[in-house]
């Protein structure tokens, strides 16, 4: 039987493994690049048509 | 263990012979279709003009025909043929005649095609519309590209079919299911490209006809010409997908996210055709609003991928003890070109799906429409998202089905050249879009118009182009002579076909996916729905209709 302090310290290595804030951080990158993107393209025609 | 049934590791030589067939026509198309496209770069830089009376028109169509629809149907067919023969067991006798005769069928029309557009009979640039009109054998040449490529994906259907009656109620292979839905989206987009030819053009280029419905011919076009863009990304999306994961040492973040994302694409990609033609008249408003809606669902799965890639990445890179918030991404293996060549595909996607967003949106595209943006954004997913992700694949496929090993020269020689690459594109993509929204037009041979302020102030633009134009060419020289070493001269030896697992494998994908019944209807229903009442309203409303022009 694992001792409770030993399982305590695995499972915080499983947690830390399996994040996926980095993930999250660059998908919000993502989209915040297409919003951007489709803004600027957006006023060029506002400011055209 | 969803990879493994029917799975060999290597794949059977004579299937190899097959595929190496398909690479060796797709890699000449990339030769000469790259020096087409030096050409273009030069002469629209103004500093250039073409000799002995070749027109710019002629060089633009072969470019477009040899890299659009040569050098990646011939790779795709090539790629999923060895994919399904790795992962759904090695093609019948039956299966592998069949691609051959697809394979030759392919081949001879490219040649009938191609010598058309050398003997300048057929300079009716790359979307061959109508009223342009080529020679006949131009059209009968595509026509049997078409065909071929229907024989030849065949053979990989058959190859699943017969996993699927050997192996009842298993989800097929990853790999297998993804050339399998690749190849059915192909067929079903290809009917109207085959349509428009077999009973508009060809009729009509052979004189049976006099004239030619010429809204008809471009909506049959484009409900062909957008699901042929995702027929080149779903090939490369099956390499991030389901081959990166095994190359960097990872897994899959999920199988069944993987899957639902191609179904999307199957059923989203071809109803959506009417976003290439905005601003055409003749087409009820209302319907082009249905299909720009349509053409936004197919975002999604590409989000879907972007978050499925990204987690791939994170997951390996904190299992290998990385820390942080973006620790992740400096694990990841720099040095191999099997990773870092697709990568750079994968990130140039990100720009060029943002583009595609502009470009679908009803307003931004009376911005963008007809300029070089929109070359400067297909530059970005075709030649380089995808094309790169192609290269990648090629180094470790074609050592692979030659018994041959990519040296670490020759990766060393692959990451310079996707660095190459990326250069220039970055001038000539980058160049393109900022003079696309200063009112560039594109199919354009140079011109001052009438030395007017505007067009003027576009040529340090063209000048950048054609910077990037040739920094690609010999991004091309390295290609094939990495492609010849490969083939060739490489050392004999063992080259892994990388297979990716998923990383929770007790979680075995919904067979709902392999319902082909369902998704072939549900996709019947969306195409009939979309296309059937704007369609019978051009057909009634329909002008005389246009006698051909030869332009050149």
């Amino acid at each position: 039987m694992a001792n409770p302090e030993l399982k305590t310290k695995q499972k915080t290595e499983i947690e830390d493994s399996s994040s996926l804030k980095g993930t999250f951080a660059s998908v919000l990158f993502l989209g915040l690049f297409i919003i951007i993107s489709w803004l600027s393209v957006y006023f060029l025609f506002v400011e055209r048509f | 263990m969803i990879n493994s049934y029917g799975a060999k590791a290597k794949v059977d030589p004579k299937d190899a012979k097959l595929s190496m067939a398909h690479f060796f026509v797709a890699f000449g198309a990339l030769a000469l279709g790259g020096l087409m496209g030096l050409l273009q770069t030069l002469v629209r830089s103004g500093k250039f003009e073409l000799p002995l009376g070749i027109g710019y028109y002629q060089v633009l169509t072969a470019h477009g025909v040899l890299m659009g629809l040569v050098l990646t149907t011939f790779f795709i067919m090539g790629f999923q043929y060895a994919a399904v023969s790795r992962t759904a067991g090695t093609h019948s006798n039956a299966a592998r005649t069949t691609g051959w005769v697809g394979f030759w069928l392919m081949t001879a029309g490219t040649l009938m095609s191609g010598t058309m557009i050398l003997l300048n009979e057929a300079s009716v640039l790359y979307t061959f519309y109508a009223p342009l009109q080529a020679h006949w054998i131009f059209y009968l040449g595509l026509t049997l590209v078409v065909v071929g490529s229907w024989v030849d994906g065949a053979a990989q259907i058959m190859t699943y079919a017969k996993w699927r009656r050997n192996n009842p109620g298993k989800p097929s292979p990853l790999l297998s299911f993804m050339a399998v839905i690749n190849t059915v989206m192909w067929i079903v987009a290809t009917i109207g490209v085959a349509a428009t030819v077999l009973f508009q053009l060809l009729p009509w280029s052979l004189g049976l006809v006099d004239r030619v419905d010429v809204l008809v011919s471009r909506t049959l076009f484009w409900y062909f010409g957008h699901p042929l863009v995702y027929f080149w990304l779903l090939p490369a999306y099956m390499c991030w997908y389901a081959i990166i994961p095994k190359i960097i040492g990872g897994k899959i973040f999920s199988d069944s996210l993987a899957r639902l994302s191609f179904i999307l694409f199957l059923l989203f990609s071809i109803p959506v055709g009417f976003h290439h033609q905005l601003t055409e008249p003749g087409i009820d408003p209302a319907w082009k609003f249905f299909q720009v809606i349509l053409t936004f669902m197919v975002v999604i799965p590409s989000l879907m991928t972007a978050f499925s890639l990204f987690a791939t990445f994170e997951r390996y890179g904190r299992g290998k003890g990385a820390k942080g918030l973006l620790g992740w991404f400096k694990v990841l293996p720099w040095n191999d070109a099997r990773f870092i060549v697709p990568f750079i595909g994968m990130a140039s996607f990100i720009p060029a799906g943002a583009g595609g967003i502009i470009n679908a949106s009803n307003q931004m595209d009376q911005v963008v429409h007809n300029t070089i943006w929109v070359t400067g954004h297909f530059h970005l997913t075709a030649a380089t998202s995808v094309v790169l992700t192609f290269f990648g694949i090629s180094y470790w496929l074609v050592p692979h089905l030659t018994g041959r090993k990519l040296t670490k020269a020759m990766n060393k020689l692959g990451i310079i050249q996707a660095w190459v690459w990326f250069i220039g594109m970055a001038f000539m993509s980058g160049a393109m879009h900022i003079q696309g929204l200063l009112g560039g037009p594109r199919r354009s041979a140079f011109s001052t118009y009438g030395d007017s302020q505007q067009a003027l102030d576009w040529i340090p633009y063209q000048i950048a182009q054609a910077v990037g134009g040739t920094i690609l060419f010999l991004g091309i020289i390295l290609v094939v002579i990495i492609f010849i070493n490969l083939a060739f001269f490489a050392p004999k030896g063992e080259e892994e076909f990388p297979v990716g697992e998923a990383e929770n494998l007790d979680e075995k994908a919904p067979m709902v996916f392999e319902n082909w019944k369902l998704w072939l209807g549900i996709l019947t229903a969306l195409i009939l729905f979309a296309y059937t009442i704007p369609f019978i309203d051009i057909i009634q409303n329909a002008p005389p209709g246009s006698k051909g022009f030869k332009t050149w």
